[in-house]
């Protein structure tokens, strides 16, 4: 069930309404219900995937709380049965994951190998967004290993952690600590939750509805055909793309957000204005923030601060004295963390060589920093504005050009695109706009929005949430800023032409 | 050992004053980077088998939390 | 109003006041859509009456749009015709004419005979039913129960006995942009068909005045106007056993309806372009009709030699008005109107069999048993001194006649070629139409004795406001070339060579003689209101007719288009003012299609002047015949 479906607001509506009627005790399990209903309604069968994730983690997390405290008992260390214990709950989870959206591609690698049989599965039931649900219950059973958090003992309430529903789409990941206190904590109306919720659910939905869905039309358009196109209006194609998947996936988070706030449950914030980012690995702690903190705290912790990288810290610091030898470990982690990062997106090379350019980006930025650091004490430059907008800027570049890697039909046309933006630009193209699938007033519309976009980011970059300047607006003001998105949202997005309502990109990621 | 402790932190980052700062991670001064780099020298320096599991916030908020980490995992 | 600069300390609005000022802006958005959509009701599914349009909304959805007008209109019918859009060329008029009934067309684009028989038990139900005419298309053998968009092709929930909750709250919630659209329609009607209101609401048939007003002749001019059936597009299509089932169940369903309630139901199996029917095998499309006649004695047109005649059809599943017309005359077994022997048969189980068998001959007929070739030559005036444009000596003019008749020419009139076209009455072998233009004196003076004499008969397009003009034009001081009077019009009338037709009372000014705004043709002047022009051109159309009548006792049906200008409007107007043949004056021949009024409509015409030696006019007239 798509975040924009009026089947979703119409649940949200009624769960919400039966989760304040019911008796305090109860209200998680109105949580449970809704979550179960929007899964079965969005997915059908696919709620079996959630089941299974949720019975593997259950049993995974008794285990190890268990195995915990033995430890805690008897002063014993022993990892392995523990360490088996996540294996168990990863191989399951990623196993089931890896089967969903990486068999067919892994047939295809193989076919050649296995004298052209085609080992590809078709017709697989793609659960809603299996990998949000999967990372996060893994996420838990890690922490319980970590001994941060306790077993879940009730498996009911373990469910509701895997299945609240308004991050099943698309997110945030959340955190088992984070989370399950708040899905079961027995707590009254409190009406700022519920504003808030709706004022982040209506900025959602002009995102997604009034940015997102008309920027891509124009992106389908040029990236439909790119060959005919100029390198400049494949560019701004490009850019296109990179507004239509801030306002879609951000909006789509904020939807999500604002809903679980309805029940006065706040999630992890997944973005934080990226646009202001004044490097790649700043960029990356502001965009999808829930799966950098994911990848951060499960996979590069653990892997850089592993044995074997110890072993090769220890080497590469007698190789290379000095500052490079320290960071090669490191580096190394962060350009596994991004490679990840890339091949979770999709199951494609082109995802495959975003990771790459993610990764290599950041590990020669790292490797860069101290070089950087002296030009910048002898050119005298201060951390001022102007550097700060240049730095913006130089950010903005790189994850332009990384975004050609990912929207072009293939990676070898990507390049050539980014060939073409330099050789072939054909600026007199850029004149006729219009006829790539949008009207002027459409293309009007999409850059109001985007200004505004960047007004209120600008707004709250500085000056902080800017909800909270809003309630302090007389009270016309604040009526205005009810019914003016709601009409924006109505007339803009809901009623607009005869595009139809794309699905979520991240939907299925 | 405190003083050794602090030498190395900002040897590792230099520009925090760690003498004095007690929210190094809930302020977001130190970043995952630092954070590896850190461990990586306080093993090395005081042979303390700090592992994934004590990579909590609390553990690296100050000087005087990483001291007790320290303390808690040395021989 | 100036606002407090400073925020207002503390909240300006609570929180839970904000809530509840979200919840009612959305109530009163919601609110708002609904009276919208019920006011503005695009699908003509409620009661409303303010914006009330039932040819809109019948064209958005027939099926709900025409129910409603019968809830409302149910005394004025006691006959109904039910079935998908191949049915609207059934005409209500002329059958109700033959069954001496009032007739409804139920025709709803896309209907299967689900729907046929919903609607059918509806009218039973609740209207005055004497007689039901079922359509039952070949499309009915491929679709059964569909519902290819729950706005457009939904029915009323007392129809289908759905629930009715849902079914409205879909109206009252559905896209306002139907309504938006309603309203910005309104603004545009005309008294013209548009894409957007093609019904007429007291018939329930399509609203075809514009094809049926079209000049249709040679097959080649059809072709270019539609491309469709010169490259007619291969495919295959199958019948789908499930829906041949359905409809079958359906139509006996409806049989035994009519029994009970004593409905007198026809069956008709509407015309299937030959194309489109080979699309099919043609043992299914056998079985089909077959099987339908073990349900039901039925009309069967489906395949005959109208269906590989493809200017009776518009496209490849809609026959014309005119096919419709054939039909209704052989289902009462009248002979009078043109029909083609092998158009239509009735079938009875025990007749089936033979019947298939009979129509696997079926084959276009020649030609030249149901189209002629007529060349119109056009004349204006005769003169000592000919010229290149309008004047031809008495000498040429003679010389010309004679060799036509020499050449064995019969000359034929407008009410030969509509005999021909109506009753397929014959026409001469090698025909010609002789026409004058503008009523010249000269044209009593030389030409009345001169088509005497070779045994022609002509007609003349008088402009009634300068007839007996001799001196000057109109009431004028400018002179004019002199022109004939009533009393010499009656005179060559009573003789039988000449026939006296309109060129319209005014619409042929010229423009430098004139004090007022000309109108130098029958077009519409840029701005005028549809409705105004109209009028007027309804007005001289009786005017004209009205002289005519009274002067020589001729029934003035025939125009000839000043400047040879018209267009639809004027065409569809013309029609309807009592006119059944019109002329322009395009150079070239004619084909005259039995059956098909069309084929009378914007006859071209040879202009014949000085220039035209006799050899030339022989090589044109005889071109004509290829």
């Amino acid at each position: 069930m798509s975040l924009t479906s009026p089947g979703f607001l119409i649940l949200l509506a009624a769960a919400a309404a039966v989760y304040y009627l019911a008796p305090k005790k109860l209200r998680w399990i109105v949580l449970l219900a809704a979550g179960l209903a929007f899964y079965c309604v969005g997915g059908g069968l696919a709620v079996l995937y959630v089941l299974f994730t949720a019975l593997v983690v259950y049993v995974c997390g008794l285990a190890l709380g268990r195995l915990n405290e033995k430890r805690r008992a008897d002063g014993d260390r022993r990892l392995a049965a523990r360490r088996w214990c996540v294996a168990a709950a990863c191989l399951l989870n990623f196993g089931l994951l890896f089967f969903l959206k990486y068999w067919n591609f892994t047939a295809q690698l193989l076919s050649p190998l296995l004298g052209g049989r085609d080992l590809g599965v078709s017709g697989l039931l793609m659960p809603l967004g299996v990998s949000f649900f999967m990372f996060q219950s893994v996420g838990y059973v890690v922490d319980v290993y970590r001994d941060k958090v306790a077993p879940e003992r009730n498996p009911l309430k373990l469910l509701l952690f895997v299945s609240f529903f308004p991050q099943m789409v698309q997110g945030p990941i959340s955190r088992f600590g984070e989370l399950a206190p708040q899905l079961l904590a027995e707590r009254r109306f409190d009406a700022d939750h519920v504003k808030y919720g709706l004022q982040q659910m209506m900025w959602g939905y002009m995102k997604k509805l009034i940015i997102a869905d008309r920027a891509a039309v124009l992106v389908n358009t040029v990236m439909g055909d790119p060959w005919s196109h100029g390198g400049a209006v494949q560019a701004l194609g490009v850019l296109f793309y990179c507004v239509q998947l801030y306002c879609d996936f951000s909006g789509g988070i904020d939807i999500a957000v604002g809903a679980a706030r309805l029940f006065g449950i706040e999630l992890a914030a997944n973005f934080k204005r990226p646009l202001f980012s004044v490097s790649l690995a700043d960029f990356w702690r502001r965009w999808h923030i829930t799966l950098g903190a994911w990848m951060r705290d499960y996979v590069f912790y653990p892997i850089s601060l592993s044995k074997p990288f110890a072993r090769l810290g220890k080497a590469a610091r007698r190789r290379f004295p000095g500052k490079l030898g320290k960071v090669i470990p490191t580096s190394l982690a962060t350009f596994i963390v991004y490679l990840i990062i890339g091949v979770w997106h999709g199951a494609n090379f082109r995802y495959i060589a975003f990771g790459f350019w993610n990764g290599a980006i950041i590990t020669l930025s790292i490797l860069l920093a101290p070089a950087f650091e002296s030009w910048k004490s002898r050119l005298g430059v201060r951390e001022t504005g102007p550097w700060r907008a240049f730095r913006m800027a130089h950010t903005a570049v790189i994850v332009f050009f990384g975004r050609y890697i990912t929207r072009a039909p293939r990676l070898l046309t990507a390049l050539w695109m980014v060939k073409e933006l330099f050789v072939h630009p054909r600026f007199q193209e850029l004149g006729a706009v219009g006829e790539l699938g949008l009207g002027a007033g459409d293309l009007l519309i999409v850059a109001a929005g985007v200004l505004i976009l960047v007004l209120v980011e600008l707004f709250e970059e500085k000056r902080g949430d800017i909800r909270l300047w809003l309630e302090k607006r007389p009270p016309l003001i604040q009526w205005l800023a009810i019914a003016l998105p709601l009409l924006a949202i109505l007339c803009l997005g809901i009623l607009r032409g005869s595009h139809i309502s794309s699905d979520f990109i991240y939907k299925q990621f | 050992m405190k003083e050794k402790l602090i030498r190395i932190l900002t040897e590792v980052c230099p520009g925090v004053d760690f003498a004095a700062e007690t929210a190094l991670i809930d302020d977001g001064i130190l970043e995952s980077l630092d954070i590896v780099a850190i461990v990586t020298e306080l093993r090395e320096a005081f042979d303390a088998d700090i592992g994934v599991d004590d990579l909590l916030p609390e553990n690296f908020n100050s000087a005087d939390a990483m001291l007790a980490l320290i303390e808690r995992r040395q021989g | 109003m100036t606002l407090p600069r400073e925020p207002v300390k503390g909240d300006a609005m609570s929180s839970k006041k904000w809530i509840a000022a979200f919840l009612g802006t959305v109530l009163a958005i919601v609110l708002l859509i609904a009276a919208f959509n019920f006011i503005t009701d695009p699908f003509g599914v409620f009661p409303g009456e303010l914006l009330e349009w039932p040819s809109y909304e019948m064209t958005v959805n027939p099926r709900t749009a025409k129910v409603t007008w019968l809830k409302k209109h149910w005394q004025e019918y006691d006959s109904y015709i039910i079935g998908c859009s191949s049915t609207s060329s059934f005409s209500p008029v002329t059958f109700g004419g033959y069954w001496g009934a009032d007739f409804y067309n139920m025709i709803m684009y896309g209907a299967d005979m689900l729907d046929a028989e919903q609607l059918a038990r509806w009218l039973t139900d609740n209207c005055r039913v004497e007689n039901l005419v079922l359509n039952v298309y070949l499309d009915n053998a491929v679709y059964y129960d569909t519902l290819p968009d729950p706005l457009s092709y939904a029915m009323l929930p007392e129809v289908t006995g759905e629930r009715a909750l849902p079914f409205y709250l879909r109206y009252l919630f559905c896209d306002p942009r139907h309504g938006l659209d309603k309203l910005k329609a309104m603004a545009r009607d005309t008294y013209m068909t548009q894409p957007f209101d093609v019904f007429d609401e007291a018939t329930g048939a399509y609203d075809k005045k514009v094809r049926d007003a079209e000049a249709i002749g040679s097959l080649e001019r059809y072709y270019m106007s539609y491309p469709a059936f010169a490259d007619y597009p291969e495919a295959s299509l199958r019948t789908n056993e499930t829906a041949v089932q359905g409809t079958l169940r359906s139509v006996a369903a409806i049989r035994d309806l009519c029994e009970e309630r004593g409905v007198s139901l026809y069956v008709v199996c509407a015309p299937v372009y030959a194309d489109y029917l080979d699309w099919f095998p043609r043992e299914q499309v056998e079985d089909f009709y077959a099987r339908l006649a073990e349900v039901t004695p039925y009309w069967d047109f489906s395949r005959s030699s109208v269906s590989f005649e493809p200017r009776y059809f518009y496209d490849e599943t809609h026959f014309r008005n005119c096919v419709g017309d054939m039909a209704a005359a052989r289902m009462t077994y009248d002979g009078e109107p043109y029909v083609p022997e092998d158009f239509g048969a009735y079938v009875r189980a025990e007749t089936a069999a033979a019947h298939q068998e009979a129509l696997r001959a079926a084959a276009p007929l020649p030609e030249e048993a149901y189209t002629a070739d007529v060349p119109v030559l056009m004349y204006h005036h005769l003169d000592e001194v000919g010229n290149d444009s309008t004047a031809i000596t008495p000498e040429l003019f003679e010389a010309q006649m004679k060799a036509l008749r020499d050449a064995g020419y019969e000359s034929v009139t407008p009410d030969d070629l509509i005999a021909y076209v109506r009753r397929g009455e014959p026409l001469p072998e090698k025909p010609v139409v002789i026409t004058f233009d503008d009523g010249y004196l000269s044209n009593y003076e030389y030409a009345w004795p001169i088509l005497e004499r070779y045994g022609f008969r002509a007609t003349i397009f008088v402009i009634g406001s300068t007839v007996g003009c001799t001196e000057h034009y109109k009431d004028t001081d400018f002179p004019i070339t002199p022109h004939f009077s009533w009393a010499q019009a009656a005179e060559m009338v009573s003789s039988g060579v000449i026939s006296v037709q309109s060129h319209t009372f005014d619409m042929h000014q010229w423009a430098p003689y004139e004090s007022g705004k000309p109108r130098e043709s029958i077009l519409r002047w840029e701005g005028e209101s549809e409705a105004d022009y109209r009028a007027a051109l309804a007005a001289d159309c009786g005017e004209i007719a009205g002289l005519i009548l009274s002067a020589t006792g001729e029934r003035a049906h025939v125009l000839a288009y000043p400047n040879g200008l018209y267009d639809d409007l004027a065409q569809v107007t013309v029609l309807e003012n009592g006119f059944d043949m019109t002329f322009d004056t395009e150079f070239g021949s004619n084909t005259i299609i039995k059956g098909m009024p069309q084929s009378l409509y914007g006859l071209n015409r040879f202009t014949m002047n000085e220039s035209v030696s006799v050899e030339t006019m022989l090589e044109w007239v005889s071109t004509a015949r290829g």
